[in-house]
């Protein structure tokens, strides 16, 4: 018999601390049930102690490893553990951050994307008139010149405050049907039960009729960026785009060069500051090789490859891949049949007479929902226009089709 | 059942096999009254877990298939409108009065899966099964938390419904989305692995009683090695079972390439895997 004649609830208390050290959310819940858990079956080896103080404590599948590291740390002889929250290890790959999902517009139909071409530049009384609302400590025309300067030319400073311009410009979305219902004067469905209720007051006599129409929701937004050697001066700012995209939409955002990393979780911080620090710490092969075929492919078959279903898929990359091209347009291919949309952000995009020549990119772009610009951030406050007015209903005028 | 591994030989009896992190979990889950939440990969039994444990207590088992749109009217209850409706009629012919009170009864009360399993009044608590809770929309998951913590389901025309003795709860979840924090305190966690080579080959032969020894033995050693392969779907222990069964279909003993080739379809699920899979057959087998 282990743990004879212990106190069960100071263990557990104190034992949760440990792995709370370790960022395992286990909270009063999972103590109650680590006490009672001893309780109706006191263990009688080391290995019904760990599954009962795993099952009662750890409830998702991430936490696993550090549970697993903790335990080994407090009943064997191991190499201390670093107790802190910022450790690296499985601390920081915790997926369980909630993105808030706003209550998404109905998008505008149509508007459509446009095609290897450079958007219109955008009238200064209309940006001009939304960042005075948002940013008083920088005039609209300080704002305003920033944006149309090359990303490696913008300090840190200047890349966070117009971050954070972006960051408040992404409010509308593209949305999809759901399943779900809600009374709509419109809608063509009878609903039922407001009906009858309603009809409680007239007799039973259904006298009004309570319509109900789908709900729509948000599109989940997936965005994968390079953050390889050619890319190291846009890295940053893209960084950026996708804490925009975490904060605002459902969105998955991974980070990619050799290996894929998923930024999620970093990124949908409160503070620019801290989720850029923390996506930058997470990322450990920023700047050597890109291997985009590879890393697309890694994604569709982790779990999280089911995000991409019916989302708004963005790939921010130049296209210099040391992968074949082949096996680029295979992952592409597939991905497209899962995506809703998929665009491509390309830096070198915006330059005149640019072709898309490179081998990848040629590969890709027939699997690429539209192909946009991407080198100053009113490439992105365009970027991210286009995509919030972007089709919302079936696949209509965004199915691809057209382009290939 | 008093210990684990009393909840093992019962899930045993029942043709299930399980480790000691399975069997802890069921024994902690029943033992404490606790929701019991499975994930895992497809296909390592999540499902099939909930099955066994019904039959191993020999009790009902009712299963709450979750999709996208999931609403309390096809999960907890609903009001037979039709059937109110009719009612009304008919006391209007008679001349009869008809009050609230009269048409909210448990009369026209329809139970859904969640309902039914709290009003079960058999001998032993039923298990419900919530099958894919990944699937439903998070505002399902809300409407779960009465029940997950209470046991208990309240109609607001009738009042709260408390199960005598409360329904075994097992979730299972593909991990398609994120579950909320909220969920998962509310109930016990367990990360089902895939079985380790011996172990699958002993659940293939429980599953697929007519194959031969020789041939589960290759058969689940050649799928330990495909899944360490570049794979899009990884095969899982399901597959693994309809493969031997196709194999054992087609009067094989042993592992051999012709009969492997014509039965890939059971263990590759895409074009791609076929390939790397029909390139593995080439190679291991002999």
């Amino acid at each position: 018999m282990l743990l004879r004649g212990i106190d069960r609830a100071a263990f557990a208390v104190s034992f949760a601390n440990r792995l709370r050290g370790a960022g395992v959310l286990a909270g009063l819940t999972e103590i109650d049930d680590l006490v009672r858990a001893l309780g109706v079956h006191p263990p009688d080896s080391r290995r019904a102690l760990y599954w009962t103080a795993r099952i009662a404590l750890v409830r998702r599948e991430s936490d696993l490893v550090a549970f697993d590291r903790v335990f080994e740390d407090v009943f064997t002889d191991a190499a201390p553990l670093p107790l802190n929250r910022s450790a690296a290890g499985p601390a920081g790959h915790r997926d369980d951050v909630h993105v808030p999902v706003p209550a998404g517009g109905d998008g505008v139909a149509g508007g459509g994307l446009p095609w290897a071409t450079r958007p219109p530049v955008v009238a200064e009384a209309e940006t001009g008139d939304e960042s005075g609302l948002f940013l008083p400590q920088l005039r609209p025309s300080a704002i305003e010149a920033l944006a149309d300067r090359p990303f490696e030319e913008l300090d840190p400073a200047e890349t966070a405050a117009l971050g954070e311009v972006l960051r408040r410009e992404l409010t509308r979305w593209p949305t999809r049907r759901t399943r779900r219902h809600a009374p709509d004067s419109t809608g063509r469905r009878i609903a039922l039960r407001a009906t009858i209720s309603r009809a409680r007051r007239t007799a039973w006599e259904p006298v009004t009729i309570v319509r109900e129409r789908p709900r729509r929701r948000p599109r989940r937004v997936v965005m994968l960026c390079d953050v390889s050697e050619s890319m190291r001066a846009q890295a940053t700012a893209y960084l950026h785009l996708m804490r925009a995209f975490a904060t605002v939409t459902p969105a998955e955002v991974f980070a990619f060069a050799t290996g894929l990393t998923r930024l999620t979780p970093a990124l949908s911080r409160r503070s620019a500051e801290d989720a850029i620090a923390q996506a930058t710490a997470a990322v450990t092969d920023r700047f050597g090789g890109t291997r985009i075929a590879t890393n697309v492919t890694a994604l569709l078959r982790s779990h999280h490859g089911n995000a991409v279903r019916g989302a708004l898929v963005v790939i921010a990359s130049d296209g210099w891949d040391s992968d074949p091209a082949a096996e680029l347009a295979a992952a592409m291919a597939r991905l497209s049949r899962r995506a809703h949309a998929v665009l491509w952000l390309n830096p070198r995009a915006g330059t005149p007479g640019f072709t898309p020549a490179v081998a990848a990119m040629a590969a890709a772009l027939p699997y690429c929902t539209g192909l946009l610009p991407a080198a100053t951030f009113h490439d992105l406050f365009a970027a991210a226009r286009a995509m919030s007015f972007s089709s919302t209903g079936s696949r209509g005028p965004m199915g691809g089709s057209g382009s290939r | 059942m008093n210990d684990p591994q009393e909840v093992a030989r019962r899930l045993d009896a029942a043709d299930y096999l399980v480790d000691d992190g399975l069997a802890m979990a069921v024994f902690l889950a029943l033992r404490l009254g606790k929701p019991l939440l499975l994930e895992g990969e497809p296909g390592v039994g999540k499902t099939a877990a909930a099955k066994a444990l019904a039959q191993a207590l020999g009790t009902t088992l009712i299963r709450l298939q979750c999709y996208e749109g999931l609403t309390a009217g096809e999960a907890l209850y609903e009001w037979n409108y039709q059937r109110q409706l009719l009612a009304i009629r008919l006391a209007e012919a008679r001349h009869e009065r008809l009050g609230d009170d009269d048409l909210f009864t448990a009369e026209f009360l329809q139970e859904r899966a969640i309902l039914k399993a709290v009003r079960y009044d058999g001998p032993t608590p039923p298990v419900l099964l919530i099958d894919e809770i990944d699937r439903a929309d998070d505002e399902f998951e809300a409407l779960l938390f009465e029940f997950l913590g209470e046991a208990s389901v309240t109609v607001p025309e009738l009042g709260t419904f408390t199960a005598v003795r409360p329904p075994v709860v097992v979730l299972t979840s593909n991990r398609s989305r994120d579950l909320h924090d909220a969920l998962r305190r509310r109930c016990l966690y367990h990360w089902i692995e895939f079985p380790a080579a011996g172990r699958a080959a002993e659940i293939v032969r429980r599953a697929v009683p007519g194959a031969s020894a020789p041939l589960i033995a290759s058969a689940t050693e050649f799928i330990g090695r495909v899944r360490a392969l570049d794979l899009d779907k990884a095969p899982g222990l399901a597959e693994t079972i309809d493969w031997v069964s196709a194999l054992a279909a087609l009067g094989a003993t042993e592992l051999a390439p012709a009969e492997a080739l014509h039965t890939l379809g059971t263990i590759a699920k895409t074009p791609d895997d076929r390939l790397v899979v029909a390139g593995a057959v080439h190679q291991e087998i002999a």
